[in-house]
């Protein structure tokens, strides 16, 4: 434990950790599906951050540490609290649901002309009905991180991050069919 | 390759993270196969959704200014602090607290008034190594700043301003699409020697843009550093924010920067 005099390496990673907030946000709003348990979440992600910190290894991805940190917090923390009927399930993702979408509609132009004309809300709320998993790894995903990344992100393989995007998008797409009609 | 394989590797081809023979691979079956070609479409399709019109949520300015009165100067207790700091439980005390110190505080980090740039050099190194690191730094080969810079159309939001077109001493290598802390940024990879320059275009608004400290670069005012051995150099024109990253010597990153400010 850390006395009071002495320096806090949290101090350090500070400034550079604060920059991510916005994409921490991002992702932790699409988790809860609502404002004040995102920001619960962020403000949470950033304390055990400031906890961990000696267990940041600089030169290493900052943000990836921090979004694993938060989906973390988000299973941990709310998983038993939370089971909002505006957001997917926890449940990994069920490729009995989600990976074998029906995606002939996708080969119509007709169809692929109609979700161009997809609005922001509709896109939302289409994400927001995936899993956990397929939201988060949509998500990582778009925000840039690498393969490997989201593998440490996530906890598991790199195959799987590949896999598991693929079947997140494949679901995506089934369901932003309902709202391209 | 066959079809499964192909549809498994779509999203890194357009990702830019096949290797050249895969990508050859997957481009030769997809000529062959009008399924898997529709497939590549949708996912374009569904790429460009997302990228263009899945609404954003950054943090509020009231998070921020929470985070930062927070974040410690101070050590860290071993109280889990936020179950004191839950939603309206907040105490008004603490509101003042905040207003009174963490305003100054957050204009000093995310308007840059005290000039400490810090987290975009750490930033600029991040992204410049997570681009050497990638199977294919560059999403599209060099024929030239013409060729490179049209490359950027639709896939970002802003147009990169950019008009060295790289020499005998910076020839222009190619670019590819990354991100700069929260934001998309267009990546020009430059060589000095056998030293790969990566030079980041990005919307320049609400970053912490160093306000003293300054040199003059080209027809403005730069910010130079250094960090885990890389020299780092940003800038500002209107809109558009810059960092230049490499291992080369300082002296001829900056007149490499100089060229490039030069407009």
């Amino acid at each position: 434990m850390r006395t009071r005099g002495e320096q806090d390496p949290g101090a350090g990673l500070g400034r550079e950790a604060l920059a991510y907030v916005d994409t921490l946000h991002n992702l932790a709003r699409y988790l809860t599906g609502n404002e004040t348990d995102a920001e619960d979440l962020v403000q949470e992600t950033y304390a055990r951050a400031l906890k961990a910190a000696d267990q940041f290894t600089p030169g290493t991805n900052l943000k990836a540490w921090l979004f694993r940190i938060l989906r973390n917090t988000f299973l941990s923390s709310y998983r038993r609290q939370r089971a909002s009927p505006l957001v997917g399930g926890l449940d990994t993702v069920d490729p009995a649901h989600q990976g074998v979408a029906d995606e002939a509609w996708l080969r119509d132009d007709v169809e692929l002309d109609r979700l161009r004309k997809l609005v922001a809300e509709e896109i939302e709320a289409a994400l927001l009905t995936l899993s956990e998993e397929g939201r988060t790894v949509i998500l990582l995903d778009l925000e840039g991180l690498t393969e490997t990344e989201a593998a440490q992100v996530l906890g598991c393989a790199v195959g799987t991050v590949k896999s598991r995007l693929a079947r997140a998008r494949s679901a995506l797409r089934q369901r932003l069919k309902d709202y391209a009609r | 390759m066959d079809c499964e394989d192909v549809r498994l590797h779509l999203h890194d081809d357009q990702r830019g993270h096949l290797g050249p023979e895969l990508h050859r691979e997957l481009r030769t079956h997809l000529e062959g196969c009008p399924a898997c070609a529709h497939e590549e479409a949708a996912e374009h399709m569904l790429t460009e959704v997302l990228e263009r019109r899945l609404p954003q949520h950054p943090a509020s300015l009231a998070l921020k200014r929470r985070l930062l009165a927070q974040w410690p100067a101070a050590p860290v207790e071993s109280r889990p602090w936020w179950k004191g700091w839950r939603r309206a439980l907040v105490p008004a005390l603490a509101s003042a607290l905040v207003l009174a110190v963490g305003l100054p505080l957050y204009h000093e980090l995310w308007s840059g008034a005290r000039g400490d740039a810090t987290a975009m050099v750490a930033e600029a190194v991040n992204d410049h190594v997570r681009v050497l690191q990638r199977d294919r730094p560059l999403d599209v080969e060099s024929g030239g700043i013409h060729e490179v810079k049209p490359w950027f159309a639709g896939r970002l939001d802003f147009a990169p301003v950019v008009s060295f077109e790289g020499d005998a001493e910076f020839p222009l290598q190619g670019g590819a699409v990354g991100y700069f802390v929260d934001r998309k940024a267009a990546v020009f990879v430059y060589k000095r020697r056998l030293h790969p320059v990566s030079l980041f275009v990005f919307r320049a608004e609400g970053l912490p843009w160093p306000a003293r400290g300054l040199t003059p670069i080209g027809g403005g005012a730069g910010y130079t550093s250094v960090s885990r051995g890389f020299n780092v150099i940003l800038w500002r024109a209107g809109d558009l924010g810059y960092a230049l990253v490499s291992d080369v010597d300082a002296r001829e990153l900056g007149r490499l920067a100089a060229k490039l400010a030069r407009g």
